[in-house]
């Protein structure tokens, strides 16, 4: 791959091996002027991901460009690491794997290809992928991407560019996700960063006040550990599974919440789509469907591997149903207030 | 002292070959005793001689494993047990079926059959398991389990394995998809459209749903007159006049058409095609239980035991004999040695392709038909 092009995609082995190659010492990358432009970059990398939820298409004309753009990349994720948040970690990936799947679907097939061997992913000659990986990565919460909708023959499905580059998208945000997470920025980082990282710090902070006073009466202590968890998930970007959204959303709106106030809990979710959301909490509040549908019970909820076991507190034991505990909490708030 | 169903438990058990499971060590093993309330689960066990030497001195009335593998099986909560992966299961039991709670238990399980043939093609034609990939057995009950052993499946989630049901089950299909109004011509405003089909040889559920269509077809022309009335009219918003067109129009040219995938010219048959399209899918689906599927912590019956509630074997059932397989002949451990039952209620049945018709009261029965009688709580001793 050129340059130019490897900007693209600058989460690959080859654009880490380049960056290597350059043999810059981690001091020069963070203090030397000739990498200002890098620097600047990063930071702009990490503001528009989480604060707009894109990674915008930089410079990269020029040969220079194009490295500055590939350098600012592991900039970008020590920027990242060092405000710790799961949330703003969650943007920012999906941030960039949507930038990559802009660019992935004009792509000849041998690329994607070879995109996704990087990320364990087989591909046969005919763009097909195994079920197994399929499922792993494919947006299967929308009914067009359901299984029982795929052409499957003998394990295999055989997918057009698009939808191999949606997957790769969910491959990269996974991969890239998981790696920030993981890391432990050298401290250098926060020094040079500081601006960033605090004024991203009370960004989260704020978000996070800003959704608990959504919430209104419904308030997050009186949730069950289940709810609470999936509450949490759906907010910090992790992608939560369709019952799980099932569970929640029939739950807040059980407890009374309205679709408003549901919708803006939902707005933390990376693959946050306004409309999309609103139509599947008013399927499932019965706006649509004509169908209300009561939240799940405890037995459910532990049948899909909703229930957080370790995190079962004493009224978990007493009661049979999410709403029990809700009830009890609620209850009990009001004869110490 | 142990009761009958005890006693005859620990006979089997005192020389029965229960085999141990893949990964033995790895496994969570669950038991329900005669004389204890509940079940005793997160028992784990490093040698097989220790399993076979708890079913003889227990004589348990029920005995399970984990799906799962974990690394400390024994371990008492989920979060310690740490979970390594689970094989693939599903249960077919008689209970989910349609129309079952009316018929006798042998007519249950010859239907539950049918379903497990179908079961067996998703996985082979659909999923691309091989027959050994594939473990089959009786449940001991009203039902079949099927194991999947195969190391993709091993990590896959909850949310992930109840795709590959919902595949099997035909739940999400979109069925608008399967017909397709294609524009052939146009002139100004007006257009012309064709309905098509996917080729019966198109993967998933389009080819199946094709192949569906065009036998349909084909079965309807080999049919008399009075009988193929009689089914089209069946169908939801067709009326004597349109099936007599479709039948007057089902031609081998027109079958021929419909194989590639052409569904025009009649417009009798295209008024039929949404409703074939849902009747067909109704037809093709599977019926596995969702939440045995979906749940990567289960415990399931270990092969070799017996079901408390009918003295029966969970037995393996090869991929080949599924249809003579007869839970009431293949799946008996006891003897025929005569045992004096009262029955509190009359019971017909046949088992040991031997039909027994007993009335309410005192009886001599064989011992395997005791057993079972006894463990459904119809007969005491």
């Amino acid at each position: 791959m050129d340059v130019t092009q490897l900007a693209r995609y600058p989460f690959l082995n080859e654009a880490r091996q380049l960056v290597k190659e350059e043999g810059v010492r981690t001091e020069e990358i963070l203090h030397d002027p000739i990498y200002e432009r890098a620097r600047s970059l990063g930071r702009q990398r990490v503001n528009d991901a989480v604060e707009q939820g894109v990674v915008g298409d930089y410079p990269a004309a020029s040969e220079t460009d194009a490295l500055m753009n590939i350098f600012s990349y592991p900039i970008a994720r020590v920027i990242v690491a060092s405000v710790s948040s799961g949330y703003a970690t969650g943007r920012y990936a999906l941030s960039e794997a949507k930038r990559a799947y802009e660019y992935l679907r004009d792509e000849d097939d041998g690329l994607l290809v070879a995109v996704a061997g990087e990320f364990d992913l087989d591909i046969r000659d005919d763009m097909a992928v195994y079920f197994t990986d399929y499922l792993e990565h494919a947006p299967t919460w929308s009914d067009s991407w359901k299984l029982v909708n795929m052409p499957l023959k003998e394990g295999w499905i055989s997918l057009q560019k698009r939808q191999l580059a949606r997957l790769l998208q969910n491959a990269i945000q996974d991969a890239i996700y998981h790696e920030v997470r993981q890391m432990e920025p050298p401290s250098e980082v926060r020094n040079v960063f500081e601006e960033e990282v605090t004024r991203l710090r009370t960004l989260m902070e704020e978000r996070q006040m800003q959704r608990e006073a959504d919430m209104g009466e419904v308030t997050v202590t009186k949730l069950p550990p289940c709810i609470r968890q999936l509450l949490a998930a759906a907010q910090s970007g992790v992608n939560v599974p369709h019952v799980g959204r099932f569970a929640l959303v029939s739950f807040l709106h059980a407890v009374g919440m309205d679709t408003d106030d549901i919708v803006a809990l939902f707005g933390g979710s990376p693959d946050f789509s306004r409309g999309k959301t609103r139509y599947q909490i008013e399927h499932i509040t019965g706006k649509v469907s004509g169908t209300e549908y009561t939240p799940p019970s405890c037995s459910s909820i532990t049948t899909w591997g909703l229930c957080p076991a370790e995190k079962m507190d004493s009224i978990c034991k007493r009661v049979k149903h999410p709403l029990g505990y809700y009830r009890i909490k609620s209850r009990a708030r009001r004869n110490n207030g | 002292m142990d009761s009958f169903l005890q006693e005859r438990f620990r006979r089997y058990y005192s020389s029965a070959a229960v085999p141990a499971p893949r990964r033995f060590t790895r496994r969570e093993y669950g038991f329900v005793f005669f004389d204890q309330a509940g079940m005793t689960r997160h028992v784990g066990f490093k040698r097989h001689d220790e399993l076979l030497e708890l079913l003889r001195e227990r004589a348990p009335a029920h005995v399970y494993h984990s799906s799962a593998y974990y690394e400390t099986p024994d371990a008492g909560t989920m979060q310690e047990k740490g979970w390594m992966g689970a094989d693939l299961i599903f249960d077919l039991d008689a209970d989910h079926l349609p129309g079952a709670e009316h018929m006798r238990y042998e007519e249950m399980l010859a239907m539950v059959r049918q379903e497990l043939t179908k079961l067996v093609s998703f996985l082979t034609e659909d999923f691309g398991f091989t027959d050994d990939e594939l473990s089959l057995y009786f449940s001991g009950g009203r039902g079949y389990h099927c194991h999947v052993v195969h190391p993709e499946v091993l990590p896959l989630e909850s949310q992930e394995r109840r795709e590959i049901v919902d595949y099997i089950t035909g739940r999400g299909l979109d069925l608008d998809a399967m017909l397709r109004e294609k524009t052939i011509a146009r002139r100004g405003k007006m257009s012309q459209t064709a309905l098509e089909i996917a080729p019966p040889t198109a993967p998933g559920w389009r080819g199946k749903i094709s192949r569906d269509i065009v036998a349909f077809f084909q079965e309807l022309k080999d049919m008399e007159q009075d009988e193929a009335m009689q089914l089209l009219t069946s169908f939801e918003g067709i009326g004597e006049k349109t099936a007599r067109g479709i039948i007057d129009d089902v031609t081998g040219e027109r079958i021929e058409r419909i194989r590639r995938g052409k569904i025009d010219q009649s417009t009798y048959i295209k008024k039929i095609m949404p409703q074939l399209v849902k009747r067909c899918a109704v037809e093709l689906r599977g019926e596995p239980d969702e939440p045995v599927t979906g749940d990567v912590k289960r415990l399931i019956r270990q092969p070799g035991s017996l079901h408390g509630k009918t003295g029966l074997r969970v037995t393996p059932v090869s991929l080949d004999d599924i249809q003579d397989f007869d839970p009431l002949r293949d799946a008996v451990v006891f003897d025929d040695e005569p045992i004096q039952m009262e029955l509190q209620h009359p019971v017909e049945i046949t088992m040991m392709e031997q039909s027994f018709t007993l009335e309410k009261g005192s009886a001599a029965v064989p011992e395997y038909l005791a057993v079972l009688l006894a463990g459904r709580n119809v007969a005491t001793i």
